[in-house]
């Protein structure tokens, strides 16, 4: 039984769902397991007939029938946007969705205050905006820091009366912070919080240790290294931790640490949704991306030449991986190269974590730093990723579908027959 | 990455959930757990039904089922049933102040979840233990399961108000299909309880401690793999007297345990009841009156001594 860790080792959008999705359709996977970051993930998959879902807190391998999802306690849950989501997923043939879904008693809950409190934050820096999503995910993780032990959290839908209070509280504090904020009143949202808890399997901790052993689990991770709380480039990060090491950590708990293959995923071309640097950002490259869209809360959808440099420093940070999940080999004649080195360094190092001035120190270099390129677009590109990253490249996608990924080389991936 | 593409308006987001149906009742079980809920475990665990302000005068009704393979769709069809037992007790007066448990039993040779208890609720939340129930199917193909281990439980490991300061005793349902083996295991009492047993306990004895505070039934469900099967049914009418009830109806469960309570604590009698289910509409009536028209003839024995009396009564319950 080998479980996968899937982390994203940019700034996200590499494509871990469509990863997922294929680890999913090739083997008996039991359970998706979500780690980290909250509904504010959107991880693309497209089926070969068409139908098509952005899997926010449900996890990638949904269509897959039978394949359960987890949200473990490092998640921040959104039960209205998982209401909506499971929704979708009704319409697109998975009508279950609900019922393969156990969720940790223990997961922060973000909520319409946490949200309008990120709203108004975002809109008070202005200019300066860090590229939030606007869904409050941050907000709820902060607040559950100051606050342990009265943050809403997914067990307390259980108790309405727990809950209500709890809610109160959140709101009268980020109120008299904030001002007035843009959220219906506490007694308008307990009902669709315990309808959640009426629906929904809420498990403790403990769940998991079985779950492990049950059978193939994929842990599904959100965001990117690159974004990470510690080692992202402050402040133009997220609430969360995007490195195995949540994931490492509940492998832990229940005795199966370091157990797990460890994929790290990348696309050809280095993106950035939203601010902060992208050193080898170059926007005459002609692509878009379908799914990615500017929003108002992210603003535009950035495209860069593969950043060797940003992508190893990515690598050391999260401790290094067992193979690489190349995508997007489908733009491969677009004029793409490989970014090895940058005009002032040619090496990142990850520091410690916590010390976020030597971060924003990073970012400030970071912004102001020329990426070089030695050569022109690679003819193999899986052979020069390999080479520049010193990690072999274990899957190739080369279209959306489940179907457009090739195992490269590496046992472990290789599909059941 | 994301932008939060799902709606997250809190007044949708609850008519949704309200919407999503073909929830499965089992949605722990079906989200493919395969160990005891937490509050389902009956390790080091007592259960205790109490009397409150707001309900002065508990009964303590408990009701367990088997979830092992030869049940089929028995668990989930009495899953469905089930929350509605509250509801026909409170409604037709059967008793007062009603607290009911429900629990499961497996088989503790070879299943994972052998025992499963939830607590005495008086209001909806049973359901969440009803929900949280694992099913293991399994089974150990024997046709016996551990129905002693779980009277062990029951026998010494509950504590009701109705009986400490009323001396009246609580109501046990056992809903299954098979024999239970001839004693409790010692082995399995520490690893699933916790207590420390010097001996195996012989199902008799603790049949007689079960029934010294608790109206124990056992009710044999037609759709079962042994529904009709004279050697279960002889079983337990030889431990349990006219107590051991077939079920040719699962859709009557309700029903029938709740004018089984309602005849002993002689809030109704047999003809009586069963007009009260024809007016409250209830197409259950015959399957009700056939399975308890044995025990109609006679008003449950009372207990007036307290505490519990130093000599345990003859095995079984004794009837007029």
């Amino acid at each position: 039984m080998n479980h996968v860790l899937v982390v994203d080792l940019g700034y996200g959008d590499a494509g871990k769902g469509t990863v997922v999705d294929w680890l999913c359709a090739t083997r008996p996977v039991h359970t998706v397991i979500r780690f980290n970051g909250g509904a504010q993930a959107a991880h693309n998959v497209v089926l070969r007939d068409g139908r098509h879902h952005t899997f926010a807190q449900f996890g990638a391998g949904t269509f897959r029938p039978g394949v359960r999802t987890h949200l473990s306690r490092h998640v921040v849950v959104d039960p209205l946007a998982l209401a909506a989501e499971a929704d979708h997923l009704a319409a697109v043939g998975v009508p279950d969705a609900l019922d393969r879904l156990t969720v940790d008693g223990e997961a922060l809950l973000a909520t319409p205050y946490h949200r309008a409190a990120n709203r108004a934050r975002e809109l008070a820096r202005g200019a300066d905006r860090h590229g939030s999503c606007g869904l409050g995910v941050g907000e709820a993780v902060a607040y559950g820091l100051a606050h342990p032990d009265s943050a809403p959290r997914v067990a307390d839908c259980r108790t309405p009366a727990v809950l209500r209070r709890r809610l109160a509280a959140l709101r009268d504090r980020l109120t008299a912070e904030l001002g007035p904020l843009d959220a219906p009143p506490v007694d308008d949202c307990l009902p669709a919080f315990t309808a959640f808890a009426d629906r929904v399997a809420i498990v403790d901790r403990s769940h998991l240790a079985g779950v492990l052993r049950a059978g193939t689990c994929v842990f599904e991770g959100a965001q990117g290294v690159l974004l990470d709380e510690w080692h992202g480039f402050h402040p133009y990060t997220t609430w969360s931790t995007t490195t195995f090491a949540n994931a490492e950590g509940l492998l832990a708990e229940a005795g199966l640490a370091g157990t797990a293959e460890r994929l790290g995923v990348l696309r050809i071309t280095t993106t950035r949704h939203g601010p902060g640097p992208l050193v080898t950002e170059d926007p005459t490259l002609p692509l878009a991306d379908v799914h990615n869209a500017t929003n108002p809360w992210q603003g535009r959808f950035r495209f860069g030449h593969f950043d060797a440099v940003a992508h190893r420093y990515a690598l050391a940070a999260a401790g290094g991986v067992d193979g690489l999940a190349l995508t997007h080999l489908d733009l491969a004649h677009r004029g793409l190269r490989i970014c090895r080195r940058y005009d002032s360094m040619d090496r990142l190092e990850p520091g410690p974590p916590g010390d976020l001035d030597r971060q924003a120190a990073l970012t400030t270099r970071l912004l102001a730093a020329r990426p070089g390129y030695d050569d022109g677009p690679p003819a193999d590109w899986p052979a020069a990723v390999e080479e520049a990253l010193g990690t072999p490249v274990t899957l190739t996608s080369h279209s959306p579908t489940a179907e457009g990924k090739q195992v490269r080389k590496g046992t472990l991936l290789t599909p059941f027959v | 990455m994301g932008s939060g593409m799902w709606s997250t308006d809190v007044y949708d987001a609850a008519d949704r959930y309200r919407r999503a149906t073909g929830k499965s009742a089992f949605a722990y079980s079906d989200s493919g757990a395969r160990k005891v809920h937490p509050a389902l475990d009956p390790r080091d665990a007592m259960r205790e039904s109490r009397d409150s302000a707001e309900h002065p005068q508990s009964t303590a009704i408990t009701v367990l089922f088997d979830v092992t393979g030869s049940m089929r769709n028995v668990p989930r069809t009495l899953q469905a049933k089930l929350p509605q037992l509250l509801g026909l007790l409170l409604r037709q007066g059967y008793a007062r102040d009603p607290q009911i448990m429900f629990g499961a039993i497996g088989d503790a040779t070879c299943d994972r979840v052998p025992l499963q208890v939830g607590q005495f609720e008086s209001d909806n939340r049973m359901d969440d233990d009803l929900g949280r129930i694992v099913l293991e199917g399994g089974g150990g193909g024997q046709m016996t399961e551990s129905y002693e281990l779980a009277m062990y439980f029951m026998a010494r490991h509950t504590v009701t108000d109705c009986w400490e300061k009323r001396g009246r005793r609580g109501y046990l349902f056992i809903i299954g299909d098979e024999l239970a083996y001839p004693q409790v295991d010692r082995r399995q009492v520490s690893r699933l309880i916790g207590d420390d047993l010097r001996e195996d306990v012989p199902l008799a004895q603790i049949v007689d401690e079960v029934t010294r505070r608790w109206d124990t039934y056992y009710l044999l469900p037609a759709g079962s793999s042994y529904a009709g099967s004279t050697k279960v049914l002889d079983f337990w009418r030889d431990l349990l007297g006219q107590n051991a009830v077939v079920l040719d109806d699962l859709d009557a469960v309700c029903e029938t345990i709740a004018l089984t309570v309602g005849l002993g604590e002689q809030a109704v009698d047999l003809d009586q009841g069963i007009a009260d289910l024809k007016k409250a509409g209830s197409k259950a009536t015959g399957t009700v009156s056939k399975a308890l028209a044995r025990l109609g003839r006679g008003a449950r024995d009372q207990v007036a001594t307290l505490p519990a009396p130093s000599t345990p009564p003859t095995r079984g319950v004794t009837r007029l």
